[in-house]
């Protein structure tokens, strides 16, 4: 998947067959972080039951609609156009940051799935778990080239 | 007889500082997690606070280095909306009491 255009309101992408067969498979994956990931705050007096069945009922409406603009996207045959032996796909900034939030989610549900994994501790990769190791390493690579389309690239100056 | 006139009390407010500056302050923080990219956190600090490019890559460095950040100090019901913004986004943030 490449940018092909980056424009004011719209951001056209170049995607191979194959990737667009990938992307289809990724996306089925989501929402993957369970409800019960995120919690309001660390302090243990001031956890609420009340607080937090309301802040997994927000987010659990905020990954209902993130779903059904997914199902709307991927099932329109007119967002994919085809050029040539390509596929183009045209995202606005709103459909593009919602992409993104759902990569994200994939992405950290497979991170989570995978045993929280860092480069001190690499995941036992099995036959069950493969499809987490394939989608975290495939999110990653779907949400770099979404945020250089909005201009957002590492700078070397962030590993000194 | 004359009429006596109750007038009302006066009451002395000491203006010790703003409504928003008394009541109680709360953190919002966001942690490191080794899974979120770099520039996704500083995406998601531009568009939940719309903060510059700047100032985002800032905290987004912080949390990197630092292991967390604090993004900013302000009143309950404006921490949970930040909270809720940025875990709309899978990143790992909490708001905390300030102590």
């Amino acid at each position: 998947m490449k940018v092909q255009k980056s424009g004011k309101d719209k951001i056209a992408l170049l995607l191979s067959a194959r990737e667009k067969e990938i992307l289809f498979d990724t996306i089925a994956l989501y929402p993957l972080v369970p409800a019960s990931h995120h919690r309001l705050t660390k302090a243990e007096e001031a956890q609420s039951v009340e607080n937090q069945r309301l802040l997994e009922e927000s987010l659990a409406e905020q990954r209902a609609a993130n779903r059904r603009h997914v199902d709307a996207l991927l099932n329109d045959p007119a967002q994919f156009k085809k050029v040539g032996a390509q596929f183009r796909l045209k995202l606005s900034h709103a459909e593009l940051d919602w992409l993104l939030q759902v990569f994200n989610d994939i992405r950290v549900g497979a991170w989570l799935a995978l045993g929280e994994p860092d480069e001190t501790k690499q995941p036992e990769i099995s036959a069950e778990n493969i499809r987490y190791a394939i989608a975290l390493e495939v999110c990653g690579a779907f949400e770099s080239v979404l945020l250089a389309a909005l201009g957002e690239t590492e700078s070397s100056d962030w590993l000194s | 007889m004359a009429e006596i006139e109750v007038l009302p009390e006066i009451e002395h407010e000491e203006k010790t500082g703003s409504k928003s500056e008394l009541e109680p302050a709360w953190l919002v923080i966001c942690w490191n997690d080794p899974v979120n990219l770099m520039t996704y956190v500083s995406h998601v600090f531009q568009k939940v606070f719309g903060w510059t490019r700047q100032k985002a890559e800032q905290h987004m460095l912080e949390v990197h280095r630092q292991g967390k950040s604090l993004l900013v100090r302000t009143t309950m019901e404006k921490a949970e909306h930040y909270v809720h913004q940025l875990q709309k986004y899978t990143l790992h943030a909490t708001m905390e009491r300030e102590s």
